[in-house]
């Protein structure tokens, strides 16, 4: 019988194993006893009982038997005996990929439970990093780690639209609190924190980046946000890729540094947070020579040290807490959050299980990237829908991006009608803002744009704003309608792509408000055709849609970004809020919602 | 300023930027076969450049591993760029497809008349080239055709953040020590 011929991308798997191998892994894939002790923590088992492939130990063993054939000398010595097997051909590396990408989101919730300390998502993430090295791995895997080795982050957001927003938010707060001057510094050197955020929420959500600004405003803080390495996301951490995690973390590090900020403030993100405050040293080789801090502490702090007041009657609903893996299990930062959340709203309920034994969002480990897995993620998404609907809660809360879009996704393919916030939009909201004098603008302070909008009623300001609505189910294209056209809006409407292009033309409206996800030709046709019109292209567009995971539709586009982004459900406020900010109409200040 | 030396009448620079966003003549995009932008840089020059790049693109898809061609640049501050397609993910030879993509990169600049070219670090990061080798193998082929007849008066290498810099400053002066000390 003839030797086994090995693919060249089997033989560097194998070869980087051998690099890769350090005491704790080795630990891991030498510890397990089969006890099964794992099964039932898996949310994917939980909701797949009849399919062993998704137990933690079954998913293990594929990884196990490379450990034992080529490095443990018992599957050297005795390979039959301990199932040492080896690797031969690409056709078995996808098979690997389907299993340590497709099969488990790195939640470690069975790493928790095992009585042998086997960490499962330890060696699944290696596993992972040992495929991407030779370029398998699921297309948006590829297309994020691309970004954000090249781009700086991992949404591919350009530094000037970076900027761009953040000037936006921080204008926005200076109309809303009457202050001169930028809320938002940019670049500020010695100041005491530098704030560094998640790029989804530049590009989809610029509503926390206002709402963390005002609190760190009225705290008084002395703070920044640093041009470049403000990226505090890393998905080194998904994709396995040690270099991409140095590479991510090592900017943030170097710019903090830089500015000689005293302490680096992380936005409420999960594998942000891991990655920047727990990973990120190793990964760069770097001692940190300053503080690090997730923003849930900020806030908790301000709020006892009394630099800030907060209402809790203004949060009355009932809401509940989900916790991040990488928060809760990963770093141990769960009993902050409750803390916060009883200081800023009047009805929080548990959710169960719940802090370190919480179930996943099914969005963890760079799910929400590989498309090609969604109907795994959302079938194993019954168990936190499940916890979810338990609570009776009307919002859920939560400290990571992540899980925002994971539970977004759950609640609405499981129809429960729940909110999904974090701590930032609560502390916001209930913040009580000190009384100032009010600054009154000089009138040739007022730019020209703003002059020639004639002054009308408060909740007409929309009057003389042509706005095309464009979605495939009469239900929301009449509440829109109603809304903006309540306000004074002048609104045509559209059901498919076909008639909102031709409504685009013949109207020239002030505003597209658009649909992702429609029969036939859906809204990203009809964004690049608009976009890709020279008649059309400067029309502003704010892209709706309840399906988190078609964004890419959008911003995959070889054109400029949309102006704004909603998700569904729409609530009023939320809508007239966005609407103001696109077209530049103010009173966004009046809702109680304005951030 | 970054780092810098003449080889023959040829400036060859190290400077730290976002490649796709420098006022230069041209700079080399290290693409795929069949020539989509994709995302990183190939998604800023989308946005930065316009469609009318990836269309231009589409009419000259598919080329071969180490070729190269050359498109207008759209918007963006650069007049035009070069696609290279470059080896990835560790395959079989490596360090000699790298150095031809490169030396293929150069010799198209110079059909084209171009007098400055800039290049990111070539099949770094995402592709996984490690960092030392990409730079030994860029500046000593770059070195090396700027040694011969050319009409390219600066050769840029663009890197992205610190991390990439400061390992090509160290191999350039390293690069720099030899050659004084071969040539007294």
């Amino acid at each position: 019988m003839g030797k086994k011929i090995r693919s060249h991308k089997a033989e560097k798997v194998l070869e980087r194993l051998q690099k890769k191998m350090n005491r704790q892994i080795a630990g891991s894939l030498a510890a397990c006893v089969h006890c099964g002790m794992c099964t039932n923590s898996c949310h994917y088992v939980l909701t797949n009982p009849g399919d062993p492939t998704y137990a933690p130990a079954y998913k293990a063993d594929k990884i196990r038997k490379l450990f034992k054939r080529h490095i443990d000398w018992t599957g050297r010595v005795l390979p039959w005996w301990v199932s040492a097997k080896s690797i031969y051909t690409d056709e078995e590396l996808e098979e690997l990929k389907d299993t340590v990408f497709g099969k488990c989101t790195n939640c470690r919730r069975c790493s928790i439970n095992c009585p042998m300390g086997v960490d499962f998502a330890t060696f699944n993430r290696m596993a992972r990093g040992l495929l991407v090295s030779v370029g398998v791995m699921p297309e948006g895997v590829a297309v994020v780690s691309k970004d954000q080795w090249e781009l700086g982050n991992q949404m591919g957001v350009l530094k000037e639209d970076y900027i761009e927003t953040v000037e936006w938010m921080s204008e926005e707060l200076e109309n809303e609190l009457g202050v001169e001057g930028p809320i938002i510094p940019i670049d500020k050197e010695d100041a005491a924190v530098v704030y560094s955020i998640n790029p989804r929420e530049v590009k989809y959500d610029p509503r926390t980046i206002a709402d963390a600004a005002k609190i760190f405003h009225v705290a008084g803080e002395n703070w920044t946000m640093p041009s470049e390495g403000w990226d505090m996301t890393n998905f080194g951490l998904f994709s396995g890729d040690d270099d991409l995690g140095g590479a991510v973390a090592r900017r943030l590090y170097d710019k903090v540094s830089e500015l000689r900020g005293k302490k680096l403030v992380i936005s409420e993100c999960g594998h942000g947070y891991r990655s920047t405050r727990c990973e990120g040293p190793n990964w760069a080789g770097m001692d940190i020579p300053f503080e690090m801090e997730s923003s849930v502490l900020t806030m908790l702090r301000y709020i006892k040290e009394g630099r800030i007041k907060v209402d809790k009657s203004r949060n009355p609903e009932p809401v509940t807490f989900h916790d991040s893996c990488n928060n809760a299990r990963s770093c141990g930062l769960f009993e902050e959050p409750r803390e916060l959340l009883n200081l800023v709203c009047e009805d929080f309920r548990e959710m169960y299980p719940n802090r370190t034994e919480n179930f996943c969002c099914t969005g963890g480990g760079g799910a929400m990237s590989m498309s090609e897995y969604t109907n795994r993620r959302l079938k194993s998404g019954k168990v936190k829908a499940d916890q979810l609907q338990a609570t009776g809660a009307a919002t859920v809360v939560t400290s990571c991006h992540n899980c925002v879009d994971g539970l977004t996704d759950i609640i609405r393919h499981y129809k429960l009608g729940m909110g999904v916030t974090q701590l930032v939009n609560l502390v916001a909201n209930a913040l009580v803002i000190p009384e100032k004098p009010v600054v009154v603008a000089a009138p040739e302070e007022i730019p020209a744009e703003k002059k020639a909008i004639p002054v009308v009623a408060e909740g007409l300001e929309l009057i003389g704003r042509k706005v095309l609505v464009v979605d495939d189910e009469p239900d929301i294209l009449t509440f829109i309608s109603t809304v903006l056209e309540d306000h004074g809006a002048q609104v045509t409407t559209a059901h498919n792509a076909e008639k909102a292009i031709e409504l685009a033309r013949s109207v020239k409206p002030d505003l597209v408000t658009l649909d992702i996800s429609m029969p036939g030709k859906d809204g990203g046709y009809v964004f690049e055709t608009i976009r890709n019109d020279p008649d059309l292209k400067q029309m502003r567009v704010c892209i709706i849609s309840g399906k988190p995971e078609l964004r890419r539709l959008i911003y995959d586009r070889a054109v400029p970004p949309p102006d704004g982004f909603m998700e569904k459900p729409i609530t009023e406020d939320g809508l007239l809020i966005n609407v103001r900010k696109i077209l530049e109409v103010g009173a966004a200040e009046h809702s109680p919602d304005s951030a | 300023m970054g780092e810098q030396r003449t080889i023959n009448k040829t400036v060859l620079r190290l400077i730290k930027d976002d490649i796709t966003d420098i006022a230069v003549e041209a700079f080399v995009y290290y693409a795929t076969e069949d020539l989509a932008l994709g995302s990183g840089y190939g998604g800023a020059i989308s946005v930065r450049g316009g469609p009318t790049i990836q269309a231009e693109l589409t009419t000259l898809a598919p080329i071969g591993a180490t070729e190269a061609v050359i498109t207008a640049a759209g918007e963006m501050k650069a007049r035009q760029i070069i696609h290279a397609v470059g080896p990835k993910f560790q395959e079989e030879n490596i360090e000699k497809k790298l150095r031809q993509t490169i030396v293929n990169a150069l010799k198209l600049a110079d059909e084209k008349g171009l007098r400055q070219l800039a290049f990111p670090a070539m099949g770094a990061g995402f592709y996984g080239v490690p960092l030392l080798d990409c730079a030994a193998i860029m500046l000593d082929t770059i070195d090396n055709y700027l040694s011969g007849t050319t009409g390219l008066e600066e050769v840029i290498v663009c890197l992205g953040d610190s991390r990439d810099y400061d390992v090509f400053a160290e191999y350039f002066a390293a690069a720099g020590k030899a050659r004084e000390a071969s040539n007294v």
